[in-house]
């Protein structure tokens, strides 16, 4: 019963009390295409979360042994990234061998791999100090941190689109960042933190 | 030299600061979000971004163009990876500098950050050499100069101090060190930037423009990054009609209703 517990408090703590996506910009870019291709929603969002749980549980188990341990942040830095390229060009394998005519998927692929968010997750583990299913439940979340950052910036998006009374020099981006803004702010009523202290 | 002097102000113009990758195109915003609550870190992550980006596309311009996309793009992290580790050893190790823990993370997640990427995919594996590193460099300043901006109203007005001198200032506006703050600053930031834009064009068009880069075009339905540029980078004619960028956000959508 702690067990689960614990898992689903490391699930709800990503999803919304540090949503990576809105708290630190990881994976913003992304997220923001998305909302101009909502049709490719569905399978970056898998490959993110599929990408996530399982660099993050790789280095996860790495960063156990002590050869790897003892090494410097920098040292750690190059074996997760090198995690990351590894599992990134394996999985672009098996896609041209069982789908050689979708380039498009090979396409998203290397987005959904290579970007901040994923390489992001192996070392939120480690500062967290998660074990090995809180890691897996880590990297889960940060996909589903994702899909919820990717959704309101899609709906945000459209409703600026939408607005004829937003001023012409805050029209598409700067409209845009101050709603990204907002959200942000929204999500940081999660963590209970106060700007007047 | 003299022919290449213009050239370049009118790539840097057009790359830096009408397309500037950060308020324009919205990318590299984690390093700017997250790592850019100082002037120092913002410095740092500058430089660190400068040398991926200039090193990456020249690389890439020079050795890739033969190379399968799906690797190339494996190649830029390795590549990013070689530069940022060793720089973030040495800093570590032979300096006193004391990194704060999310410069130090954020440091290593430059060498996955979509600028790089979309710029080599975009420019440098189409063109030669000398244009591909006029793109980066003119794409990294365009950027580091967002970061120094940024950084340093967020330490000035977020923590009352300069490159941590205490500036003993009345108030603080501590919601602007937080990465909520950020975004709200990028935003007023980029309207300033569509503000001047007119007049940032008339400047441009003034100037010969035989040297800037000319990305191919060939291919580009299938280019890894094509997708990300549809949808953020505004080229310089659409910079004109400033309502397009947002109708582009949600093109798929209109389409779809």
């Amino acid at each position: 019963m702690k067990m689960i517990s614990t898992l689903l408090i490391t699930v709800l703590y990503t999803v919304f009390v540090q949503n990576l996506v809105m708290s630190a910009g990881l994976g913003m870019s992304e997220a923001i295409r998305l909302a101009a291709k909502p049709e490719k929603f569905r399978s970056l969002a898998v490959m993110i979360t599929a990408f996530s749980v399982i660099t993050g549980t790789i280095c996860g188990g790495l960063s156990r042994i002590p050869a790897i341990a003892t090494l410097p942040f920098a040292g750690r830095a190059a074996v997760y990234g090198g995690v990351l390229a590894a599992v990134y060009l394996l999985a672009a394998l098996l896609l041209a061998l069982l789908k050689p005519q979708d380039r498009r998927l090979r396409g998203t692929l290397g987005i959904a791999a290579l970007n901040t968010l994923v390489y992001a997750v192996p070392f939120l583990n480690e500062i967290a100090a998660y074990s090995f299913a809180e890691s897996l439940f880590s990297g889960l979340a940060a996909g589903a941190a994702f899909v919820l950052a990717a959704a309101v910036i899609g709906q945000g998006a459209k409703l600026l689109a939408n607005n004829s009374n937003i001023p012409p020099i805050f029209r598409g981006s700067p409209a845009l960042f101050l709603y990204v803004g907002l959200i942000s702010l929204g999500f940081l009523g999660f963590t209970g933190t106060s700007l007047f202290q | 030299m003299k022919e290449q002097t213009p050239g370049f102000r009118v790539s840097f113009l057009k790359s830096a600061v009408l397309s500037n990758p950060v308020l324009v195109q919205m990318v590299g915003l984690c390093p700017a979000v997250a790592a850019t609550t100082n002037v120092r870190s913002a410095v740092l992550i500058s430089a660190a971004l400068c040398l991926d980006l200039i090193v990456t596309c020249v690389l890439a311009s020079a050795l890739m163009k033969r190379i399968p996309r799906a690797v190339r793009v494996a190649l830029y992290l390795g590549i990013g990876l070689a530069l940022i580790c060793p720089l973030l050893y040495f800093i570590e190790t032979y300096t006193l500098m004391n990194l704060g823990l999310s410069t130090k993370v954020y440091l290593p997640l430059l060498a996955v950050n979509a600028v790089t990427a979309l710029h080599c995919e975009k420019v440098a594996v189409k063109n030669p050499v000398r244009t591909a590193f006029s793109d980066a460099a003119a794409v990294g300043l365009g950027a580091s100069l967002v970061f120094l901006i940024i950084g340093t109203l967020r330490e000035v007005l977020g923590s009352g101090a300069f490159a941590g001198i205490d500036l003993d200032l009345p108030i603080s506006l501590k919601g602007l060190s937080l990465p909520f703050g950020c975004f709200i600053l990028l935003g007023f930031l980029a309207a300033a930037l569509q503000a001047f834009s007119p007049y940032l064009r008339q400047a441009q068009t003034r100037e010969p423009d035989a040297a800037q880069p000319q990305p191919a075009q060939a291919d580009v339905q299938d280019d890894l990054w094509s997708d990300i540029l549809e949808a953020e980078a505004v080229s310089n004619e659409r910079l004109a009609a400033l309502d397009e960028f947002t109708e582009r956000l949600i093109g798929g959508e209109e389409d779809a209703q």
